[in-house]
Parts: C-alpha cells; structure tokens; sequence
C-alpha cells in the first residue's frame, strides 16, 4: 500500500504542518513543560510508570460506546507491547528506518525511561512520539497545488505510537482515520469523551500540578496522536481549547481527584450544552423551514441535517426527501437508509444528478464541517457545487451548524485549508466487480493486459486527488442556523467570538 | 464512447458485419433493436449505425426506370423520412440519429434541385477547374430556385450566402469561417461539384455523372449514385471529425495550461493527445461516476481509441509527458479556480447551442461560470440538431439505477427512489465556444451553422411528407 518516507522528509513534513498559531501554542507548551521541569525533575519517572500502567487498567471499562472494536483490537496490541515495549519498537525500527531515524527513537525512549526531563521534549512538542507506517510516496504522486496538505500518510497501525497514548484515544484514532467516526461533530464529541477516560487515568506527578502537567505533557501526546490519525476538525480545535483553558484555571488546592472529576464533569456539560442541546436547538429551528410538500435536498451526511428532517418528519409535516450521494464515502447511503426507516419518502440521487436533484427541490440544507470568519462554509468536498446549483435556481441553501464549528478562519478558496484523503480510496473495488479484498484483486487484473488504474502508482504523471472537503462562497448561502439563531454567513464571526473566544 | 466491444454482444460493429448480408428490412429492425436496448448508444456510433443502414436503404430502392427524377427522388425521399421516423422514434434522445437521417434527407433534395435547374448551374460549376480546397459549402435553407433574384452582398461573409448566389467565390470565403477549409469536407458541398473532392474524400465513383450528358435514364440513375456518394461522404465526415476537431487543439491550448475535462470522450482525448504532442499542459479529469467512471479509468491509463470499427488506439496522455489528475467529481468546484479551460464534449448541441451531455457536465459548466472559466464545447457538425429544446426534461435519459446503488442491497432499493440520470442539459449561457470540425464559432452563430446543414422541411421528421411543390419547385 503505501512505505516509509523518508525522515529527513517526514521531519519536514511535520513542521510543515503546524499553522503559527499551533506553533506559538506549542513553544508555550514547551516553555511550560520547561518550567514544570525545572521544578522537580524526578517526578518524571512516576509520571511514565503511571501512564504506562495506565492503558491495561482502564481499558477495560473505556469504549463501551462506539468504541468496543477498536479497543478489542487494542487490547490484543497492547498486551504484548505492554513490558517489552521499549525493546520491541526499537527492533522494528531498526528493520526499517534509517539510522537518522533509530537515532532519534533512541532518544525518545531513552528519555522516557531515564528522568531527563528536558530530552524529552521532542516527543510532546509537535511530532508524535511515532514512527511513521510505511508511505512511498513518490514525489510526483502528490498533486503540486496540494503539496502542503500531504503531511503524512494516515496512521493506519498502532506500531511505533508511545506508550503514554491511552487506550480509548488510540481506538479513536484509528476509527477516525478509517471514518468509522466521521463528521465534525461525533469526532468532537467522541474525543472529548477519549480524553475524559484518559483524564481519569491520569496521575500527577510528584512536584507538579495537575493544572499545569496535564495539557502539555498528557494531553499534547494524546491530541497529537489523533493529529496523527486524521487531521483534527475545527470543532475538535475550539473543545481542545477551551479545555486547555479549562485546566489551566484548575484552582491548584483542589485535590487531584476533585479536579479530574470536576474537568469531567465540565467535559460532560460541554458536550451536553455545546453539541447535544445545540443539535436539538438547530433541529427545533430548522425544521421550521420545512413545510408541507417541501422537497428537501441534502448532499452526503450530516447529523443535525438528519435531526431536522427526523424532527419535521416527528411533527407531521408531509414533505420528500433528496439525499445526494458521491463517491468514495456514500455517506448519504446511510443517511438515506436512517429516513428510509424513519418511514420518509427518500430519492437517492448520485453526484452527477445535482442538476436534477436541484429542479425538484425547494429547500437545501447542508450541514457543515466548519463555518470560516468569512461567511464560507467548510464542508463535504462536493457541497459547494450543490450549493451553487441550488443557488443558481434560487433555491434557499441553509446550513445547520453549531457555534462549536464556527471557526476563526478565513480562506478564499478550497486549496489552502482542506484535507487530503489517501488516493487508494478512490480506486474501484476491484475491477472484475465481485470480490472485496480490493488489493489483491487488482493486482491480479493488472497482470491481464490492459493497465487499470489500481496501478496508478506505476504510471508516471499519473495523479489522484481525494479531498476532503471544500469551501462554499458565502453569497450561495442563504442562511446559517446555529443556537444563537439564524442567521446571515456575514455573522458568522460575531457568534464565533461569542461562542468560542468569549467564554 | 463505450468501452471496447467483446465477443459477440450486439455492437455497432456486429451490427455493421449484420448490415452486408441481411435483408433491408431485417437490418432496420435490428437497428431498432439496437438502439432501443441501448447497445448502440452515444452520438458517433448512433450516427455511423444510421448513415451505414441509410446507404443500404437507398441503394436497396429499386426505382422504376419510368419514373421521372423528380418522382423518384420524392420517392428516396419518403422511404429515407420512414425509415428515419422509425429510427428516432425507437430511442428519441439519440438525435444523432435523427441529424443523419435529415442530412441524408436534405443530399437527396439537393441532388434534386442540381437536376432540376442543373443547365445552367453545371455548366457554370462543372467546368470550372476543381480546387483542392474544397471546404464545406453549407446549405441554405431556402430553396434552389430561388437564389438567382437574391439580392446577396457579393462580400457578405456569410459563407452560405454567398454559396447560394455565387458558388465558385463561396468556396473560398468560407475557408476564413471554417477556419481550416482544406480539410473540411461536407458532402453537400460535392455533391454540388462532384468533381471537386478533397483529398480526404472516398473515391466513391470515379467516373461521376456530369449533368451535361443528361438523357433521361441516366437521370435516374444519377439520382441513386449521387445520393449513394453524398451518404459515403458523409460516412467519410464521420470518419475523421475527431481529427478535424483535434487539428485546432494547438489553436486553443498553450503551454502550462490547466484544463478541465470530464467522462471519458473520444473526441477530446483526440484533442488533447494532438495538443500534447507540441505543448505540456495539466489535465484535471473528473471521473463522472456513476455512468462513465470506469471507462475514464480506463482512457485515462490505456488511452483511447480502439472502441469503433476503423478507430486507431492512440497512447495515454500520461505518456506525452501531460500530467493528468483524476479527481472524483465532487472536487470540481473545489478546482475550479485553478483552471484555465474546461473542455466538454456533449452528447447533442441544440439549435439554440445548449447542450445534452453527460451528466455532471451542467455543474461543471456552471462552475468554471462561477469562476469565469472559459468553457470549450468540442462537438462535430453530426452532433448539431436543429431540435430547439421547450421542454429540457423530455430530453433527459435515465440510467440503470443499479450503477449507484447495487441490487444486492435489496431493503434500499426497495425503500429508496434511486435515480440515475445520464444525461444533463446545460444552458447555453454557460458555453464560451464551440469547436467543430468546420472551426469554432461563438454560440451566438451557431444557428447558423445548424441552419446551413439541415434543410427546413427535415426538421420535422415526424411531420407528414411536404407537399411535393415545395420541395422540388
């Protein structure tokens, strides 16, 4: 599938990735770490044995909601790795990196067993204590106006990720890279949820403060493990923030525990008033615009757009339902199938048929994978084509977002900010139809005479481009729903500050 | 264009082997058949299929040696418009189907009305010496007979204007319409000088009739073995339009460009291979799932060409050194701003110049709008109707469902209205230029253009046949 890059790159790309803004919180992070370090140095080593038990002993109770597979798959990983973790990832390292590489693991994990307190600041600070899977991207494999999204490829492993990565937070990671949780929204809260397990597993150690050595020594690992998964969404930005914020006003008398319940619970409410609430609240409001013979168009997933046409549908409106789908995630597929049940009147359209879908309609609504400072909406790559069709026949395209996703951001256009999906996503199942296991059916094809395009990598100037998301003028959007209200996408940056910045 | 015929499945090609030695009347049936079952579809095949079963049906026609021409040829005439109706009636969204049949239509009246006033207009042109250069001379609309009183401006640019008052002088003023006379060829135009092929052109019969040796049997026979040569030049046309249409690819495409494309077209992978051969460029193909995807995989690493009878294959675009980018069709707008050109090759071009195309075409259209991309319509003459489009929905083709959402997830295709629309109707607004093979041309003179190939009475193929002074008068 894919092989190592090389580390010189990979070092590049990881700084690459990091906005200033990420880069200023990381040298407060550092400075902070710092600082905690120089208070006591010994308590390092509690603070790795503490984590390193930690995973075996919450796992158990950890996932119980989306997470089970995950963690079972975890657990299996883990129980090897759990005494000989440090020998076994030097191994395989020395199989397949360079020395550059095993230099710097050395490092790492020296630091993690001796108290050197200092060394081990290349591990939290930005680059995940990791090894990357193996990547070969050839260069001309990465479409040039995208080259700064190729970071790294997608973890797909758990090889190589520190010890110090709780269990709940790695079955996230991997179900978000492999969309098993998709969406803004459920990522928020399904970390959020991660974090408050990992939380709880948390000791403080010796001679420091909770408030002051979780979110730089606990937390970073975690949040840049995720990082490492898929990109964080700006919901999950602006939680990871106001949690930041949240422990570093943890008054330093309360006892340990008092404070990891306390954050928990606040995690708890966050979740409940800025997500839960909201989506009801949307859901209430929105489907308000939903009359009696209606005809709804929605473009691929989106859970609040799946609320309001329940909760329309719940309160008797007679309306039918248009859900347009795409290639490669056909996350409208289930959304269709969530209204089937429902007992909705459902139309499913593919991509090719906006035009259609959009003579029919009389309402769009969208949902959003952020709301940018500029009135754009960030979503679903495909949603701006929809929006414009609907807006070019002056259907109204209203977007259902909670403030959560309102983002300080602002971008013109889909290149700068977006996300690149690996490029084996958009290759076909398998040329001769039936069978699942697409590699090595393929493969096989291949051999038959005619090149089909699972050889993609083999064929130079050959590209695939699979984005992520892409960004919607505002003069398509007719109206923005959030829990403050509707509201134009001019206002967007008034809730933005209120909602995210104010608090 | 499908992808390459296997075995024995009917096919353009079987049907064309079929064609040799099958009697008339099976072959047209099987046509139908064809046709409505959907194995002959897309434009070029659809237009192949008509004009090679046309040829059959006109040299079939056994016309009583009494007769006079006029009578005969009205006879061709109301056997062609039968077949024809016949033929449209069993896939209607073919309209390819119904251009060849007006065009043959409209090589029978010309032969016609050459006859008709033939002494004094053949002994002007035929003994003219023949230029090379003999480009399309389209038709006018209005009648033979009376363009001797039209009072045409002599410089009128107009090429069929000045076709129907002078024709020597036509021929060469149309060359700057046509953009690249020399290559043109429309079998209207040679019928009126038979003599006057281009190098292109079949040698179909040496020894054409001229008009001055006119007694009465060979009359006759002239009138089949003109209308037989205008329906091989015809066939010729179709033969090398992508060509022609890929001889302006260097006019229209500079280095360093990023061109968006979509489906899997023949005509523009012509296009673009022939500019890739002198200058590097970007291409940002759009799969087109549901319909096309597979077969744009397939073009985009093997190449095109091969799908038809006499197609040469040609190599990938990725082996001229283009750097070509597969993208999934959700992420065209999200391009959009970075590209330079989008080249569409539709389905049909309406009278009015919007167009029937793949579906998705009308978002990309609208798109590059939006981002005021010029839009590059790469469509031969065959593929331009004189049908204006009143009701758009009529016109659309719905597909097999099952390409979006397979059977075998049987609750949700029981539940779930799943719609597969093939085709797209994109307004004209949206285009910047259409290329043809006679040269590109605004939207606004594509009328005209439409105009000059399809003669008036032919536009309503289902309309009882014209009274026959109008036709011949």
């Amino acid at each position: 599938m894919s092989a190592p890059l090389p580390a010189q790159e990979q070092a590049k790309a990881e700084e690459q990735k990091l906005s200033p803004a990420e880069l200023k919180k990381r040298a407060k992070a550092e400075k902070q770490a710092r600082r905690a370090a120089q208070k006591g140095g010994q308590e390092q080593d509690g603070d790795v044995g503490a984590s390193a038990t930690a995973p075996n002993g919450v796992n158990g109770d950890s996932n119980t909601t989306k997470h089970d597979s995950g963690a079972t798959q975890q657990q299996h990983a883990q129980k090897p790795k759990g005494e000989k973790q440090q020998k076994g990832q030097q191994q395989q390292k020395h199989g397949r990196q360079g020395a550059q590489e095993v230099e710097s693991h050395h490092k790492r994990t020296g630091s993690q067993s001796q108290p050197l307190p200092i060394r081990r600041r290349p591990s939290q600070s930005g680059a995940p204590p990791v090894v990357q899977k193996p990547a070969p991207k050839k260069i001309n494999k990465q479409v040039e106006l995208f080259s700064h999204l190729y970071t790294q490829p997608r973890r797909q492993s758990i090889e190589g990720v520190s010890k110090d990565i709780h269990p709940a937070v790695l079955a996230l990671g991997f179900q978000m890279s492999s969309y098993e949780i998709c969406g803004s929204s459920a990522r928020c809260v399904a970390m959020l949820l991660a974090f408050k397990e990992a939380i709880q597993a948390y000791t403080t150690p010796a001679g420091t403060s909770l408030a002051r050595h979780l979110t730089s020594h606990y937390l970073s690992p975690q949040i840049d493990f995720l990082k490492s998964c898929r990109p964080i969404s700006e919901s999950m930005g602006n939680a990871i923030r106001w949690l930041k914020k949240l422990i570093v006003e943890i008054d330093p008398d309360t006892s340990e525990q008092d404070a990891k319940d306390d954050l928990c619970e606040r995690i708890d409410t966050f979740i409940r008033e800025r997500i839960t609430v909201t989506d009801q609240a949307i859901a209430t409001s929105a489907c308000q615009q939903i009359k009696d013979g209606s005809v709804v168009l929605t473009y691929a997933k989106s859970s609040i757009v799946e609320r309001t046409i329940l909760e329309a549908h719940t309160n008797g409106t007679k309306f039918r339902v248009i859900v347009v789908d795409s290639r490669p995630l056909f996350e409208g597929k289930s959304l269709a199938t969530s209204l089937m049940h429902a007992g909705l009147e459902v139309e499913y359209l593919p991509y090719s048929a906006i035009s259609h879908a959009v003579k029919q309609a009389t309402l769009v609504l969208l949902g959003a994978h952020s709301m940018l400072s500029n009135g754009r909406l960030q979503s679903r790559v495909g949603t701006a084509s929809v929006a414009m069709q609907a807006a070019k026949s002056d259907i109204p395209v209203i977007v259902c977002c909670e403030s959560v996703k309102f983002s300080g951001k602002v971008a013109l256009d889909s290149i700068v900010l977006n996300e690149v999906a690996p490029a084996e996503e958009l290759l076909l199942p398998s040329q001769s139809a039936s069978a699942k296991p697409a590699k090595e059916d393929t493969s096989e094809d291949a051999e038959a005479k005619p090149k089909s395009l699972s050889d993609w990598k083999d064929i130079a100037n050959l590209q695939i481009l699979n984005l992520m998301y892409d960004v919607t003028p505002a003069e398509y959007i007719r109206m923005v729903i959030c829990e403050y209200g509707s509201l134009p996408p001019s206002s967007v940056p008034v809730v933005h500050r209120l909602a995210n910045e104010g608090m | 264009m499908p992808a390459p015929v296997v075995g024995q499945t009917p096919s353009l090609t079987t049907f064309l082997k079929s064609l040799k030695h099958s009697p008339i009347e099976t072959s047209i049936e099987l046509l139908i058949s064809l046709l409505r079952r959907r194995q002959i579809s897309h434009s070029r095949p659809c237009a192949l299929a008509t004009a090679h079963l046309l040829l059959r049906v006109v040299a079939a026609e056994r016309l009583k040696p009494t007769t006079d021409s006029t009578v005969a040829a009205l006879r061709l005439i109301e056997r062609i418009r039968d077949v024809g109706r016949r033929l449209v009636a069993a896939q209607p969204r073919e309209m390819a189907v119904g251009n060849i049949v007006r065009r043959v239509l409209g090589v029978v009246r010309e032969v016609v009305e050459e006859q008709g006033d033939g002494g004094e207009e053949s002994s002007g042109g035929g003994s003219e010496p023949m230029s090379p250069l003999a480009p399309a001379v389209p038709q006018d609309l209005r009648p033979r007979p009376r363009t001797p009183g039209d009072a045409t401006p002599p410089n009128f640019d107009g090429p069929s204007d000045i076709a129907v008052n002078s024709r020597r002088p036509a021929l060469a003023s149309s060359t700057s319409y046509a953009g690249q006379g020399p290559q043109s060829t429309s079998l209207l135009s040679f019928l009126e000088h038979p003599l006057g092929r281009s190098p292109t052109a079949t040698p179909s019969t040496p020894g054409t009739p001229s008009r001055k040796s006119t007694q009465d049997k060979q009359e006759k026979l002239d009138i089949k073995a003109e209308v037989i040569d205008g329906i091989k030049e015809l066939l010729d046309e179709l033969e090398v339009v992508d060509t022609q249409i890929a001889e302006s690819a260097l006019e229209h495409i500079h280095s360093g460009e990023t061109i968006l494309t979509h489906g899997s077209s023949q005509t523009v992978q012509k296009f673009l291979t022939t500019a890739a051969r002198k200058r590097k460029f970007t291409v940002v193909h759009a799969e087109g799932w549901p319909n096309d995807h597979e077969a744009t995989h397939a073009t985009i690493v093997n190449g095109g060409g091969g799908t038809g009878i006499e197609d040469e294959k040609w190599k990938p675009l990725t082996s001229m050194g283009v750097t070509v980018i597969l993208i999934p069709d959700t992420a065209i707008f999200a391009l959009m701003s970075r590209i330079n050109k989008v080249l569409i090759s539709p389905h049909i071009v309406l009278a009015n110049g919007s167009l029937l195309a793949a579906a998705g075409t009308s978002t990309i259209a609208l798109a590059a709008q939006a981002h005021s991309v010029p839009v590059v319509v790469l469509a031969g003459v065959y593929k331009l109707s004189p049908v204006y489009p009143f009701d758009t929905q009529e016109l659309i083709e719905y597909g097999d469902p099952s390409k979006v959402v397979g059977f075998e997830e049987g609750e949700f295709v029981e539940g779930v209205d799943v719609g597969n629309p093939v085709l797209d109707f994109v307004e004209t607004e949206t285009v910047g230029l259409f290329v043809t093979n006679l040269g590109g041309c605004a939207r606004g003179y594509l009328y005209r253009v439409v105009a000059d190939h399809y003669r008036g009475e032919d536009v309503d193929l289902s309309a009882a046949a014209a009274p026959n002074g109008k036709t011949v008068a």
